[in-house]
């Protein structure tokens, strides 16, 4: 049997490739945008979508582009991929963008394409996870250690206040070896160990941020310990998965229970429905990279590092969060 | 060919089997013993291990990878691999929260309801072409066709008269198993009649089927969060991944029926002995007349099917449906089918052992995780008991440890006389 190329697949193949081809084209510095401004084209290296939070990242930025119509923006998918990020990287380079965001996999094997774009002077704008030396124009990302801090002051607040906390908690892991939950650790031991009655009882165990990971270790960790009054996890679905075992045994109710991320889907809407008692909000870079490089193709002076502030997401603002 | 006198090979099988299964029972029951030794003990003195609830909880943990170890079984005793139980359990997680949660035409209820009407369509076409079986072939040909036609629409009908408005949950596990045999079904096409190999063809649904439980429910919105809410439209659906009784977990229910009935179906029909003849000797059987082809795909959508079943009580167990949900289980059903003692080859092996194989994974976890072993050891043990449990089979450690002494002592030997020599 031979099979004949139907026509509509043949034109959606077209459309594609057209696609395609628009997106090739080399921006035309100085051109005129619909929006009045002088056109700007920016591309984003994204290194992944396929994640909650990366994709909420894309959303905001996308947001934020449409309150700048003078804005072309490439957004580019890495797929996860060290190696593509740096291909997307040189694209770029080539196609001789205004400025360029990137959130890099990891730094080591993305620090010399950053560096050559910037010495090309092309401004790059590093968001979320930062590549060594210098030679970007902003770091744009949230402080993991100040988010454990957080968290650890609200456990102490939940258990009694400072200085009188009193109670077990357990420590759910995101990914060992990763530093986000190295940080989200260290800043809530750095609260959380001041206080002579609280107790950490459980290991640590690498959940690997997923909550039926999390679900299956708060199981054991309800059988071997009778009294448990606080978990704290580095996300929100682990701190989910752990409330689920719970429920499973009927002991939800006396455990309070902390996440972190506080996306609209996830943290937020548990914190409304009640499930979680809060959750620290782990702030997406994107919107506050396109201001900066805006602000620098306009000509003006961009600081180096910039922190985005974390917030505790309780059910009295969760409403603010949701979108 | 001369004539061998044989005991007859089924009884062989069977044997080897038992004996492999005891063995494997011998193995799971010096895994209990330690975990009853090493077990914690609460307050009250009990220990932690030997509490029912734990040896229960125990069960629930093993059954979805148990249930993909059992497609898995069948697949292996073929002599093919299936790679994609583990995406086609998430893409199954997936629809089944979509089904349950949205209404209208959305992503999940396009896919699902063509493959209900496709499985329904296939299982009854199947079904009346065993039935005409002594009928003439355009008769049989026209028999089967008409059955698949009109349970295809009779099915496909209902589903889409059902699906926008919310499917019953018998319907919502229905139609993820259908899109799971849909999958499976693939697999088996590519490798019986597009001549791919199995490892091959399964990476690449694998791989294809994790990107479309991705793209189904939407990146940004993937998790799909199933209330555990006493009184709402779900708590049939909640169901599937409680406890009769409190006790007695759902999802083990399942496990224990799919083994059940697929070894019934290997030890007892003639569709079973053609998997294991197909496995021994593929072109013998072509020869001696196995439908090689049909079976392969039969087997390949068996395999699907499992594991979007397995899908669907995973949604019920953590209350979601999640993209990431079944990333890297196909490695541990087929760790299970091995340990077990079916042979990767084909041809060898059988339910009795996967089923020992996947409960000693699931005690050794939980003892685990009840001493409160370090993640990275927990790891390190792991795979020792593996290579351990694939030794003791048939006794291959103690022949492994002759082997190695006599390797030893060789050279030493060799050595002592050499000196003597001189």
């Amino acid at each position: 049997m031979r099979w004949r190329t139907p026509g509509w697949i043949a034109a959606g193949l077209s459309a594609i490739a057209l696609a395609g081809c628009n997106g090739g084209t080399t921006p035309q510095s100085g051109g005129n945008a619909p929006g009045g401004g002088t056109r700007r084209i920016i591309g984003f290296s994204q290194v992944t979508t396929a994640e909650p939070w990366r994709s909420v990242f894309n959303q905001q930025l996308e947001a934020e582009r449409r309150n700048h119509p003078e804005v072309e923006l490439i957004v580019q998918d890495a797929n996860d991929k060290t190696e593509t990020q740096v291909q997307q990287m040189e694209g770029f380079i080539t196609r001789e963008v205004h400025a360029i965001l990137i959130s890099p996999k990891e730094s080591a094997g993305l620090t010399d394409v950053v560096a050559r774009a910037y010495d090309e002077g092309i401004p790059v704008f590093v968001l979320d996870r930062n590549v060594e030396g210098e030679k970007f124009t902003c770091f744009i990302g949230a402080d993991n250690v100040e988010i454990g801090r957080q968290a650890g002051k609200h456990a102490v607040q939940l258990l009694g206040g400072p200085g009188k906390a009193k109670g077990n908690y357990v420590e759910v892991w995101g990914g060992f070896g990763t530093k986000p939950s190295a940080d989200r650790s260290s800043g809530f031991h750095e609260i959380v160990d001041k206080e002579p009655g609280l107790k950490k009882v459980g290991q640590k165990v690498d959940c690997d941020w997923k909550l039926e990971k999390a679900q299956n270790f708060m199981e054991s960790v309800l059988k071997l310990y009778p009294e448990i009054d606080l978990v704290y996890a580095h996300n929100d679905p682990m701190a989910m998965g752990a409330r689920q075992a719970a429920e499973a045994v009927g002991r939800a109710d006396k455990i309070r229970f902390l996440g972190i991320d506080g996306l609209p889907n996830e943290g937020v809407k548990w914190v409304k429905e009640g499930k979680l008692a809060a959750t620290f909000l782990y702030p997406t870079p994107g919107a506050e990279g396109l201001r900066q490089a805006l602000k620098k193709l306009n000509g003006e002076a961009v600081p180096k590092e910039i922190t985005l502030k974390t917030d505790t997401i309780t059910q009295g603002n969760a409403d603010k969060y949701s979108q | 060919m001369p004539v061998q006198k044989t005991e007859t090979p089924g009884l062989v099988e069977l044997r080897r089997q038992l004996l492999a299964a005891l063995t494997l029972f011998g193995g799971l029951a010096v895994l209990v013993l330690i975990g009853a030794l090493v077990s914690p003990r609460t307050v009250d003195g009990d220990n932690v291990f030997l509490n029912q609830r734990n040896l229960f909880d125990i069960l629930a943990r093993v059954s979805n990878v148990g249930i993909l170890a059992v497609g898995m079984t069948l697949v292996i005793l073929t002599g093919g691999i299936d790679l994609s139980v583990g995406s086609v359990l998430s893409l199954g997680t997936v629809v089944a929260a979509m089904l349950l949660l949205e209404r209208g035409w959305h992503p999940g209820a396009v896919l699902a309801v063509p493959s209900l009407a496709f499985a329904s369509g296939a299982v009854a076409g199947l079904g009346a072409w065993l039935f005409a079986g002594k009928a003439r072939p355009a008769a049989r040909a026209g028999w089967a066709a008409g059955s698949f036609l009109a349970a295809a629409l009779l099915a496909g009908g209902w589903g889409a008269a059902a699906a926008p408005n919310g499917m019953p949950v018998p319907g919502v596990v229905a139609s993820v198993m259908a899109v799971g045999l849909l999958v499976g079904c693939l697999n088996g096409v590519l490798v019986a009649y597009g001549g791919l190999q199995p490892f091959i063809a399964t990476l690449a649904t694998m791989i294809s089927i994790w990107g479309l439980a991705w793209l189904i429910p939407g990146e940004s919105n993937a998790r799909r969060n199933i209330s555990t809410a006493v009184g709402t439209a779900h708590e049939p659906f909640n169901w599937l991944g409680s406890r009769i009784a409190n006790v007695f977990p759902v999802p083990t229910l399942f496990f224990f029926g799919a083994v059940l009935v697929a070894h019934l179906v290997l030890r007892y029909t003639g569709a079973g002995r053609r998997v294991y003849a197909i496995g021994g000797n593929e072109d013998a059987a072509r020869l001696s007349g196995v439908p090689v082809a049909g079976m392969k795909v039969l087997v390949y959508g068996t395999s699907g099917l499992l594991a979007a079943l397995a899908g669907a009580l995973w949604a019920a167990q953590y209350h979601q449906g999640y993209p990431d949900a079944g990333l890297g289980y196909e490695l541990w059903a087929i760790a299970a089918v091995v340990i077990g003692g079916t042979s990767l080859v084909g041809g060898r092996g059988g339910l009795p052992g996967t089923f020992m194989g996947v409960l000693m994974f699931g005690v050794l976890e939980n003892i685990l995780s009840l001493v409160e072993a370090k993640t990275n050891w927990q790891r390190l043990v792991t795979g020792a008991i593996i290579v351990m449990a694939v030794l003791l089979q048939e006794g291959r450690l103690k022949a492994a440890l002759h082997r190695s002494l006599r390797a030893v002592s060789k050279p030493l030997l060799r050595m002592l006389q050499g000196e003597k020599h001189k």
